[in-house]
């Protein structure tokens, strides 16, 4: 057996409590698929074990977790068709939908960095807790893909149009935005941590209002810095709420004559370094889900997903990769190179089923009947 | 005495029956289970693709109807409200009619300043038709008011300068109002004349010397009445008036007026006041008007149908003028167009609504210590919704219909698209109602609640039965049409051809003698027993009316004194025609489980068509045959039942718009969401 030195999910037992704590720090966390197969089955032996009232999970190091393992995800794709890489994704995406509808409170401590999927392990749980170490994105589309991991389902609940915001531009957010705008449910400065933790291992109850009042001591309502883009909502609400990415565009350009404000060029800057594809059915998947639970939001998805790495329409997420984590030249080379030269068609694409034998939409594990929280009720 | 004595026994009995006979039989000592919120989701399946569904019965710019869905759920403005952890938009309509007035012209302007409107008057073609009925179908949902704001605006003021200006007209307005620097109301109804139009008192006499028309109100009947955004909103009317040419009375004409600077302050001589609070639509500020001899250019007569020259002669293409007067009604058809399609949303919501909750919702036990019963497995609950949701899904098809007649319109087709619509205005908003309060009670006390929609909306659209033709006289001109029409097949000998009365030309359907239950199910026998119906009343009517002008009675009036007849007529016609989108809709699609259960809905609707008393009070059915619809009606509520929730689900209501008891009624309603 692995000492733990190598497990790269530590788990603690604490009363009532365990703590999962990632460990691959040279990583940065990353989530690679024998975590997500580990945290999967930590879950599920969780859910049904009376012992178990509240599940902690943070980082080694100073990252919570910085994404998916996008980099193994090619080569395993590169070595064994697409299919290895839709394998990642289901089980990440099934790890995500069982988090969004798991009956006990789970309690994410980002103090650092969390990003991509590092989002999909925190923010379906119950309280996200930051602090003035973290550092949000989902910068999914300057890599050629686009916010995955139930983002559409998340990202789509931020006030106004701040979701599309945040997937569109892979924008970062320190702990006192993501807790303005619900990304955090709490604020804790980091060096109460030890405190916060002993305490929530001494709890013994899966009541949500407890276990808020709980880190509720330890929180402090965090000032946001004056030139934070959070106080720019309107701006970011009358721009991104318009219809098609070129519109977006062409009303942030609009306000760039009118207020010249430095984040509106670079807002403008990096939407226009992202890949076109990806923008559009970012667009889209973030719009869709609105309307959508988090299930189906998952399994549109898991879709969405598998035809990126079928590259049948595109082949942006594969350049993304070389640019940004292989070659690290930054400088890809999307195809097709212009938000105009993506076809609504080819974005209607990306949601149908994949024409494949014996391809499977994702299919999501069954939830108990009755004794799910009515948090978890509402999402879905 | 006696009764006091029946009471105790009445409670002795209850005593006895729960004290336990024998130890053996009592169940064991436990705390009660409380009961618990389960979704739909988790334990009703899905037979078919809903989105599809959704993409048959939407049939054009979902995409943008949900974009508008999620533009007014994400904004602050439309009052979003977090009850069992889901956030719900609606109107706070116990506010002041002040304040709702307020908040819906803010509304209004978060809309426009995201562009919805852009094109709305300025585009022509298909793609703006369907792109505006759209629009307005997605924002009936959220409100009324809002709705009738943007309707007097674009359809009624707007509409007007588009078909009854020409081109000087539209250049001058119609930039302004898709932009809303310019704010139109439309004043037509007069205390003392509604339906009525020609009837109207308000006069305009052309003033030769100077150019002008000079618009006034003679008398107290002549105020204009219940014009939306008259009291605090609109800048300019367009003002319906006899017109008066040296001393001549050409008839009622339309012209533009302005009523209100852009500050907002009333124009010299006119007067203006508030309607006051209504039972619902309190977001519009509805108002009266007075004119006291205002004088506007020439150029402001709507000159489309007939025009005065400077020197004040009168010039109309149409000298007719009965002609004239119905060319002139014939374009503000948008509005009816969009009443009936935007009602069928509308009990979309009051369904969606109330069977999400009848499958959530329990009441009673068959036997003691059992699960109590999901309301909507009570055939009684069903026989009450199921055929509900089958008119709603034939009014989506009707409406499908009428919107292609509207957006493929041409001069010759305006008599068409006037009888459709009115028809299908009447009887969608008339169902509506009727379906809305059946969901109301069908959700027992929670149906009473604000938040729960369903009671509220009703207040909001009752209205809907009268503006833009009071339904019965709308019916009462479908049947006249139809009159018309029979005499002048029959004058000319010449064949039915158009309204689908083609059906008239051929040999009369017959009924078959020994009804059986697939017979009654087959779309072939139900659309031959409607069209028997709609053919043998249209041929009474025929016979009544002449024989009322027989003995002397003028036509309008042998019409009036036949009015039963043509009340069952309009209803015979009506149903036939949505019959026949559905029987269409379900033909055209391909063998699966799509059509399988649009086939059962279909054969639900044609049978509730088919217990209307008219079958039984003229013979076309037997006595029998009317007990074998009754039995096979609530077997086919049995077989929809299955899908009920797949099929409010295609509705593609966001959850937002619904509200709690659609949803966890049980956190919606818990202490901790009590404010403390």
């Amino acid at each position: 057996m692995a000492s733990s030195q190598h497990e790269q999910v530590l788990v603690e037992e604490k009363s009532f409590a365990r703590i999962l704590t990632f460990n691959r720090t040279k990583q940065l966390n990353a989530l690679s698929f024998q975590m997500i197969s580990r945290l999967l089955e930590l879950f599920l032996a969780y859910e049904d074990d009376p012992n178990v009232k509240l599940i902690i999970l943070k980082g080694k190091g100073r990252s919570f977790c910085a994404g998916g393992d996008v980099a193994a995800v090619v080569h395993d794709i590169r070595a064994g068709g697409w299919r290895a890489g839709a394998n990642f994704f289901m089980k990440e995406f099934t790890l995500n939908y069982l988090m969004a509808t798991f009956s006990k409170p789970q309690v994410s401590i980002l103090n650092g960095i969390v990003m991509g999927g590092g989002n999909g392990a925190s923010m379906h749980g119950r309280f996200r807790v930051a602090t003035e170490n973290s550092l949000f994105a989902m910068p999914e589309t300057a890599l050629g893909l686009f916010p995955d991991v139930g983002a559409s389902y998340f990202l789509s609940r931020l006030p106004g149009f701040f979701g599309e915001y945040l997937g569109l531009t892979g924008a970062r957010l320190d702990g006192a935005e993501m807790f303005a705008c619900g990304l955090a449910t709490h604020f804790v400065p980091s060096a109460k941590l030890p405190m916060l933790e002993a305490a929530l291992c001494a709890v013994d109850s899966s009541d949500p209002a407890i276990i808020s009042s709980i880190i509720g001591q330890y929180s402090e309502r965090p000032p946001l810095k004056e030139q934070s883009v959070y106080n720019r909502l309107d701006v970011i609400d009358r721009c991104f709420s318009q219809k098609t990415v070129e519109e977006i565009l062409s009303a942030l350009e609009r306000e760039a004559v009118d207020r010249r404000e430095g984040w509106i060029s670079t807002t403008i800057q990096t939407l226009k370094k992202a890949s076109p594809t990806s923008l559009k059915i970012s667009l889209r998947s973030i719009r869709v889900g609105r309307l959508q639970g988090v299930g189906p939001c998952l399994v549109r998805e898991y879709r969405m997903v598998c035809h990126v790495m079928r590259g049948e329409f595109s082949k942006d997420f594969f350049e993304g990769c070389r640019a940004i984590l292989l070659d690290k030249d930054k400088n890809p080379k999307w195809e097709p190179s212009k938000l105009e030269l993506v076809a609504d068609s080819t974005v209607d694409s990306y949601f149908s089923k994949v024409k494949n034998e014996d391809w499977e939409d994702l299919k999501l594990p069954a939830r108990p009947k009755f004794n799910l929280p009515p948090y978890v009720i509402a999402k879905l | 005495m006696d009764r006091a004595f029946q009471r105790t026994q009445i409670l002795n009995n209850h005593l006895l029956q729960s004290s336990p006979s024998s130890p053996v039989q009592s169940p064991p000592l436990s705390s009660n289970a409380c009961l618990s919120y389960s979704p739909p989701e988790l334990s009703e399946f899905f037979a078919f693709d809903v989105k599809e569904m959704r993409r048959l019965i939407d049939w054009h710019h979902i995409e943008l109807r949900d974009h508008l869905f999620a533009m007014i759920s994400q904004s602050k403005l439309f009052n979003p409200r977090v009850r069992g952890g889901k956030v719900f938009v609606s109107p706070d309509y116990n506010q002041p009619m002040e304040q709702q007035r307020e908040i819906t012209s803010k509304r209004i302007d978060y809309l426009f300043e995201r562009g919805v409107f852009e094109g709305w008057l300025t585009e022509k073609g298909e793609e703006i038709d369907l792109r505006r009925f759209a629009s307005f179908e997605a924002l009936a949902i959220f409100d009324h008011s809002l709705g009738i704001m943007l309707a007097v605006h674009f359809f009624l003021w707007g509409g007007a300068v588009q078909v009854f200006g020409t081109k000087h007209h539209h250049d001058k307005w119609l930039k302004d109002t898709e932009t809303n620097v310019v704010k139109g109301c439309f004043a037509m109804t007069e205390l003392g004349h509604g339906s009525n139009v020609r009837g109207v008192e308000t006069v305009s006499t052309y003033d030769s010397n100077t150019g002008e028309f000079v618009i006034n109100t003679p008398c107290e009947s002549a105020q204009k009445f219940w014009i939306g955004g008259a009291t605090n909103h609109a800048t300019h009317a367009i003002v319906f008036s006899q017109l008066n040419i040296n001393g001549a009375n050409q008839g009622v004409h339309a012209f533009i007026a302005q009523i209100r600077d852009a500050n907002g302050k009333v124009c010299p001589n006119i007067r203006t006041a508030d309607n006051g609070r209504k039972i619902g639509l309190n977001g519009v500020d509805n108002g009266r008007i007075w004119f006291d001899n205002v004088r506007v250019p020439r150029e402001n007569l709507l000159n489309s149908v007939a025009d005065v020259s400077p020197d004040g002669k009168y010039l109309s293409s149409i000298k007719d003028p009965d002609q004239r007067f119905a060319a002139f009604l014939a374009p503000l058809t948008i509005g009816r167009v969009s009443i009936a399609t935007s009602a069928v949303y509308l009990s979309k919501v009051g369904l969606t609504i109330a069977i999400r909750y009848a499958l959530t919702r329990r009441a009673f036990s068959l036997k003691p210590h059992e699960p109590e019963v999901l309301l909507l497995d009570y055939p009684s609950h069903q026989r009450r919704l199921l055929p509900l949701l089958a008119k709603t899904y034939a009014m989506s098809f009707a409406s499908k219909y009428l919107k292609m007649l509207y957006v493929k319109r041409t001069p010759q087709s305006y008599k068409t698209i006037h009888v459709f619509s009115s028809s299908f205005k009447a009887t969608f908003t008339w169902n509506n109602l009727h379906i809305l309060q059946e969901c109301r009670e069908a959700c027992g006390g929670q149906g009473l609640s604000s938040e729960n929609h369903v009671g509220q909306m009703k207040a909001e659209y009752d209205v809907q039965s009268t503006f833009e033709g009071d339904n019965n006289i709308l019916m009462q001109q479908v049947s006249k049409a139809l009159l018309a029409e029979y005499v002048a097949a029959k004058k000319r000998k010449k064949a039915f051809k158009g309204l689908g009365l083609e059906h008239m030309n051929k040999p009369s359907p017959a009924i078959p003698s020994q009804l059986t239950s697939s017979t009654l199910h087959s779309s072939q026998f139900q659309m031959d027993a409607l069209c028997l119906r709609e053919r043998d009343l249209l041929n009474r009517l025929a016979v009544e009316v002449s024989h009322y002008q027989a003995k002397g009675l003028s036509k309008e009036h042998a019409f009036n004194m036949s009015y039963q007849l043509a009340e069952d007529l309009s209803r015979a016609f009506t149903d036939r025609a949505i019959f026949q989108t559905f029987a269409e809709a379900e033909a055209t699609l391909a063998a699966g489980s799509l059509k399988d259960v649009l086939g059962t809905l279909r054969s639900l609707y044609g049978l509730i068509c088919l217990e209307d008393a008219a079958f039984l009070r003229y013979g076309y059915l037997s006595v029998d045959d009317g007990a074998l619809v009754r039995r096979e009606i609530t077997k086919t509520c049995g077989e929809i039942r299955p899908h009920a929730l797949a099929l409010v689900s295609s509705f593609g209501i966001p959850d937002a718009f619904l509200s709690p008891i659609a949803f966890n009624w049980i956190d919606a309603n818990a202490w901790a969401s009590v404010q403390h």
